[in-house]
């Protein structure tokens, strides 16, 4: 008789199963292993390489030029101003994604009816393509016939029909609203379940004691969301770095360059003005923040971990 | 009673305000559907009007005069063929990553996790050299084995985490039953992992699905790329013909809204792991 327990406490087998095992685990893990070597990381030292020439792209000839690009980044006034549009793209989205996920998730949780059709409603967007939904909202922010403006005009106020996408002043707010728009269902999701963790009886208790409901969010649900605040606040912030097709489609990066943002200046260098050693000097820099946000995350989680 | 019809009316308010907000948030999906069925000058003279006959020439025009039928195909191809390897490739090393336990195999979770932090501008660029180098520039191989690579990072955390959960006695019956560890793998755990398979299928997939920047780099030019990379391209070229390109849009919008119908829950299961988990 042979049971599983007499296999592992049997050394020999043991140590015989183990080498099975190894050969088996090598061959399991070996396909996923050589594509993410050859199309993740090999690129990605391609670049830490690359971004120490100033290798046009096309020619054979990459000049190794040392610290040049890096020391562009530092006085490049174009730089300087990607940079601000990405923090304040970044800190615009990251407030308003989470305040709008945090109302929707509310009205989610204590709707009456119909709760589940809203919250499908809500998430929906996040599952469009960023150029699909950002054609649709072009139209919608169209000067001339779209919507928006149309009902302005029709309820009397013309006055605040503006050309949205191409007067400086608005273009920045267009695309955020509209990434808004696209980008709350997702963090929903995280709050609702954070929501459905809460202890009912904590609201009750806390409502026969005569809190109001803004008493009840403020110092009973807020502070129990902490958990999703921090999870929501990390993704949307690696999110807002990353956006890409709004910007091709609304603005392309537009008007002048009010909405070039970092992201956005890596692929106009690299692929538009044909400067790859400078691009990948910027996606460097964009891998780098990615990073030490990503790092300062892990290490925030583990200390609330420890705390909770 | 008096607190009765208190409770009715609060509810009745957060019902009028979610609905506003639902109606905000369905909108701009509405307003795209109907703009592909009316014509450019319906669109042109009232956006926000119905249309007032069922026209379909758009798409009429899409599907046989330009090269968006090619499009579709492409992207048809790479979302199903790239989906299919990440789900032959990903879990078994998900698995292994977990069941060996070792400090080799440690390591290797350390080496694909990286990835996650490493956006797709960061290597786009020498990617794009590289796909030139091996000869994979122009094919849709490229861009498929792109995406396996890209899908490496989390989906081996996904996995590994929720094998974790399965316990190991059964796997242990079957080796001593004579069973080799492909076999365990897909006869036995694999079925086991359906739900996280179902959630990263679905996400992965509409992921690939809706990819912009990629395929538009490393597809060859003058040749028809993916849905939404057309789309974009018909958007500069055929700037005056909003009635096509809404209809193209709607091509690419409705399998979304027929697949989320159908497999909601897998979409929301997938975040809630994804948001702890990650």
């Amino acid at each position: 008789m042979t049971t599983s327990a007499s296999v592992i406490n049997n050394p020999q087998a043991s140590t015989k199963k183990r080498r099975k095992w190894k050969s088996f685990a090598l061959y399991f893990i070996l396909p996923s292993f050589i594509l993410y070597t050859l199309f993740v990381i090999v690129p990605t030292v391609g670049s830490i390489y690359y971004s120490f020439t100033s290798w046009d792209g096309i020619s054979p000839d990459v000049r190794f030029i040392g610290f040049a690009n890096f020391v562009e980044i530092w006085n490049s006034p174009r730089v300087h101003n990607a940079l601000k549009n990405t923090m304040i793209m970044t800190i615009s989205l990251v407030l308003l994604e989470n305040v709008v996920a945090i109302l929707l998730a509310l009205l989610v949780d204590k709707v009456r009816w119909l709760s589940k059709l809203f919250r499908s409603i809500f998430y929906f967007p996040t599952l469009l393509s960023g150029i699909v939904m950002g054609f649709v909202w072009a139209m919608l922010l169209n000067y001339n016939f779209g919507v928006i403006n149309q009902m302005l005009n029709k309820i009397g106020l013309g006055a605040l029909a503006v050309d949205w996408l191409g007067d400086p002043r608005y273009a920045m707010l267009a695309i955020v609203l509209s990434t808004v728009w696209k980008g709350a269902g997702y963090y929903m999701i995280i709050y609702l379940a954070g929501l459905q963790g809460i202890p009912q009886e904590l609201n009750e208790a806390a409502s026969i004691d005569g809190a109001n409901g803004w008493q009840q969010f403020r110092h009973i649900t807020f502070p129990l969301l902490a958990g999703s605040v921090t999870v929501c606040m990390v993704l949307a912030m690696i999110g807002a770095l990353k956006i890409f097709d709004q910007i091709a489609v609304m603005t392309d990066g537009g008007p002048g360059f009010e909405t070039e943002t970092l992201t956005y200046l890596i692929y106009k260098v690299g692929f538009g003005e044909l400067r790859q050693g400078f691009g990948t000097a910027l996606a460097i820099v964009l891998f780098l923040i990615i990073m030490i946000i990503t790092v300062i995350q892990v290490k925030f989680l583990q200390k609330r971990e420890v705390e909770l | 009673m008096k607190l009765k019809t208190r409770e009715l009316t609060v509810n009745i308010l957060i019902f009028a305000l979610t609905l506003l907000m639902a109606v905000l948030f369905f909108f701009p999906i509405f307003f795209n559907i109907m703009s592909a069925f009316k014509s450019n000058a319906e669109i042109m003279r009232d956006a926000l009007s119905f249309p007032t006959t069922f026209y379909l020439e758009s798409f009429k025009y899409l599907l046989t005069e330009t090269n968006f039928p090619k499009a579709i195909q492409n992207s048809l191809i790479l979302t199903l063929v790239s989906i299919v390897f990440q789900v032959l490739l990903i879990p078994m090393a998900g698995y292994a990553i977990q069941r060996k336990n070792a400090r080799w195999t440690r390591f290797i979770f350390l080496y694909f996790l990286a990835g996650m932090m490493i956006p797709f501008q960061a290597y786009m660029i020498p990617l794009f050299k590289e796909l030139k180098m091996l000869g994979l520039y122009g094919s849709l191989a490229g861009p498929i084995m792109i995406y396996v690579a890209g899908s490496v990072g989390f989906g081996s955390l996904l996995y590994s985490s929720f094998v974790k959960g399965i316990p190991m006695e059964i796997e242990e019956a079957a080796e001593i039953d004579g069973c080799s560890r492909v076999r365990i793998f897909w006869n036995i755990v694999f079925p086991l992992l359906g739900p996280v398979t179902a959630s990263m299928v679905v996400l992965n997939g509409l992921g690939i699905w809706n990819d912009f920047l990629m395929p538009m780099l490393v597809l060859p030019s003058g040749e028809p790329k993916t849905m939404v990379v057309e789309i974009y391209r018909y958007i500069g070229e055929f700037s005056s013909r909003w009635d096509m390109i809404f209809a193209g849009t709607t091509m690419s919008v409705v399998p979304i809204l027929i697949v989320f119908v159908f497999l909601q829950k897998y979409f929301v299961k997938g975040i809630a792991t994804g948001a702890t988990k990650g």
